[in-house]
């Protein structure tokens, strides 16, 4: 199945009247991806997906599969799976019609159709459970139903809308490896949408951040993580979110209240910047920030402690090792090529 | 404590009160149905009689037989039933998925014709059916059952269709099904409940319909409710017979409610435990 499945979106547009969800989106996906659309609420990438599934026609631009332009074939024709967030099963049908629907749609003899349904549900290992009404069955196993329906037919493109979200937070984690293990024993390139960037993070090969209907950056996630290219996406990514601190640049330095800091950007003269410092990237040490601790949140393994340094608030991420009180006032620094320098004006990584 | 007992003490009298005065008049139909035409006048009434089957033995196989006013009732109420259900299915699902201009405008359309007076447009549908010369006729008293009917049918079948989720059919659309077969398929069996209640009321109107039919029939289509009325004439009433007419004239009516009596209530409770599946 490799080499099938390879998606161009060519500046799309998507406008709802005067609103436009879509401000000119391109990217790539190659075949056997898994590929994350990851943004906040309204940031259009449900819009991309649908757009992409041809449940809805973009105002303008091109969708193009396999090398084809698909922008105006009919979603029946584009031979898409889909698991919609609230897994739109069919309520009067069992989980095994529910499977065998999309095969019964494509004509397939009866026989090809059971063998295919039972494998698919071994796959996601709810072979047990054919014979249900989805009604009867839990959160997780509707889930899996909803995920053998849409590789039944082994689509050319797996499409998830959200398809964790309405699972408790143990089950996720389980799903979210499950999910992974399921698209590379399949081989098939996979568009996931989602709002929490965890998810996208661990399962994505690649992902695309969107704000405000535009893609604000594409790449595998550990790039992203590791250069966000402007203060917005370096704000949504990671958890706790990067400190970011108003600072002015000296010649290499940045001056953080009134306190310098090593920068590994070596370029002459003066103007603002803003700093952001991952919480994992600060360490307490002598001679650095002065910060007051305001907060001691425990994550078990480790602390996040909210800080106040002379007025902006910061957070730092540190391990079981010798952790201050609260009210404490301690020294923080970090390393210069962990320290991250932004444009105050354009937004943009310097 | 006492106020418990009192106030469930409150509660049966006035139902009981309110279950009496509902099913005096079929008690009394019932027993009347069953007695002599002496029997029926006599006072006080006996509460103790001879049953008789003589009344429903004279209206169905006399000379003045209801059997044919029973079949037109049937055919009348039938064919309204099926029409509407015909085309209102698929309105009501436009009405409730399809954006169209004009979409509010229909919807309200369909509404407003429900508030007309019916005495106030008996005369000009008499005039147009006339014109055209379908009075007397099957295909007209089914015409003007239609207009009330259909509207209400789409009105009430509307909002089952709407609570069904867009993503749905979506879903449907995705794993290859063309918009008439996700109607038929995925749509239509989880309204069936909706269905099942829009045909029990359209049948129940169009079968208890005494105004139109009375002023649009005549010899060749005379419904029951309209041949109920040989019965009372200027001279007598034959209270024993039309008892009995009134009575063979309930019972498709009650048949059917109790058919129908499961989806009903599951229709009424829409909302509340439908659709279980969907999350």
């Amino acid at each position: 199945m490799t080499g099938r499945g390879q998606v161009r979106f060519e500046d799309i547009v998507k406008m709802h009247g005067e609103f436009s969800a879509l401000k000119g989106v391109t990217f790539d996906i190659e075949p056997g991806e898994f590929f994350a659309l990851l943004g906040p609420s309204g940031s259009g990438k449900s819009t991309t997906l649908r757009i992409l599934a041809g449940l809805d026609a973009p105002t303008s631009g091109r969708v193009y599969m396999d090398g084809r332009d698909i922008t105006a074939t009919d979603a029946r024709d584009r031979d898409i799976a889909m698991v919609f967030q609230s897994y739109a099963l069919y309520p009067h049908m069992t989980v095994y019609e529910n499977i065998a629907f999309p095969l019964e749609m494509a004509k397939l003899p009866a026989v090809e159709i059971d063998l295919a349904v039972k494998e698919a549900a071994r796959k996601v290992k709810i072979e047990h459970l054919l014979d249900r009404k989805p009604g009867q069955l839990s959160g997780g196993q509707q889930q899996r139903c909803a995920l053998a329906r849409a590789i039944v037919r082994k689509a050319r493109l797996f499409l998830l809308d959200e398809p964790l979200s309405n699972l408790d937070a143990k089950l996720r984690m389980e799903t979210r490896a499950e999910l992974k293990k399921l698209q590379r024993s399949l081989g098939v390139t996979a568009v996931y949408v989602t709002h929490d960037q965890e998810e996208a993070m661990t399962l994505a090969d690649r992902m695309a951040v969107f704000m405000a209907g535009e893609i604000r950056q594409v790449g595998r996630p550990a790039e992203i993580f590791a250069k966000p290219n402007s203060i917005d996406v370096a704000a949504f990514i990671g958890s706790p979110p990067m400190n970011l601190l108003p600072a002015r640049f000296a010649d290499g330095d940045v001056i953080i209240a009134g306190h310098r800091l090593k920068t590994a950007m070596q370029a002459a003269g003066e103007h603002d910047v803003v700093v952001g410092i991952r919480p994992g990237a600060l360490r307490i040490a002598p001679d650095g920030l002065e910060a007051r601790v305001e907060l001691i949140e425990d994550l078990g393994d480790t602390k996040v402690l909210d800080l106040d340094c002379a007025g902006t608030a910061m957070r730092i991420r540190v391990g079981d090792e010798s952790v201050p009180p609260e009210g404490a006032v301690i020294s923080v620094t970090a390393r210069p090529h962990d320290i991250h320098l932004f444009d105050p004006a354009t937004r943009k990584r310097l | 404590m006492r106020a418990k007992r009192f106030r469930f003490i409150a509660t049966m009298i006035i139902t009981l009160i309110f279950l009496l005065a509902w099913v005096f008049p079929i008690v009394w139909s019932v027993l009347n149905s069953l007695k002599t035409d002496q029997d029926v006048l006599a006072y006080p009434p006996k509460l103790i009689f001879h049953p008789t089957l003589e009344p429903y033995r004279d209206v169905l196989f006399g000379s003045g037989s209801i059997l044919p006013n029973l079949i037109s009732s049937f055919i009348i109420s039938i064919g309204t039933t099926v029409i509407t259900m015909l085309m209102a299915v698929p309105a009501a699902y436009a009405l409730a998925r399809l954006r169209f201009r004009g979409k509010k405008f229909a919807g309200f359309y369909v509404l407003a014709t429900q508030m007309l007076p019916p005495v106030g447009i008996i005369i000009p549908y008499f005039l147009v059916l006339r014109n055209i010369g379908w009075i007397d006729t099957y295909q007209g008293i089914i015409l003007i059952y239609l207009s009330f009917s259909l509207p209400f049918a789409i009105w009430l079948l509307v909002s089952y269709f709407e609570d069904i989720p867009f993503e749905m059919e979506e879903a449907a659309y995705l794993d290859g099904a063309s918009r008439m077969r996700t109607l038929w398929r995925i749509i239509i069996p989880q309204v069936r409940g909706g269905i099942a209640v829009t045909i029990v009321f359209v049948f129940l109107n169009a079968w208890n319909e005494f105004l139109f039919a009375v002023v649009l029939s005549g010899n060749t289509v005379r419904p029951v409710t309209v041949a109920m009325f040989n019965f009372v004439s200027v001279e007598q009433t034959l209270w024993a017979k039309l008892a009995a007419v009134s009575v063979l004239a309930m019972l498709p009516v009650v048949i059917l409610g109790i058919i129908a009596q499961k989806n009903i209530v599951k229709g009424l409770t829409v909302g509340a435990v439908k659709g279980g599946g969907r999350r």
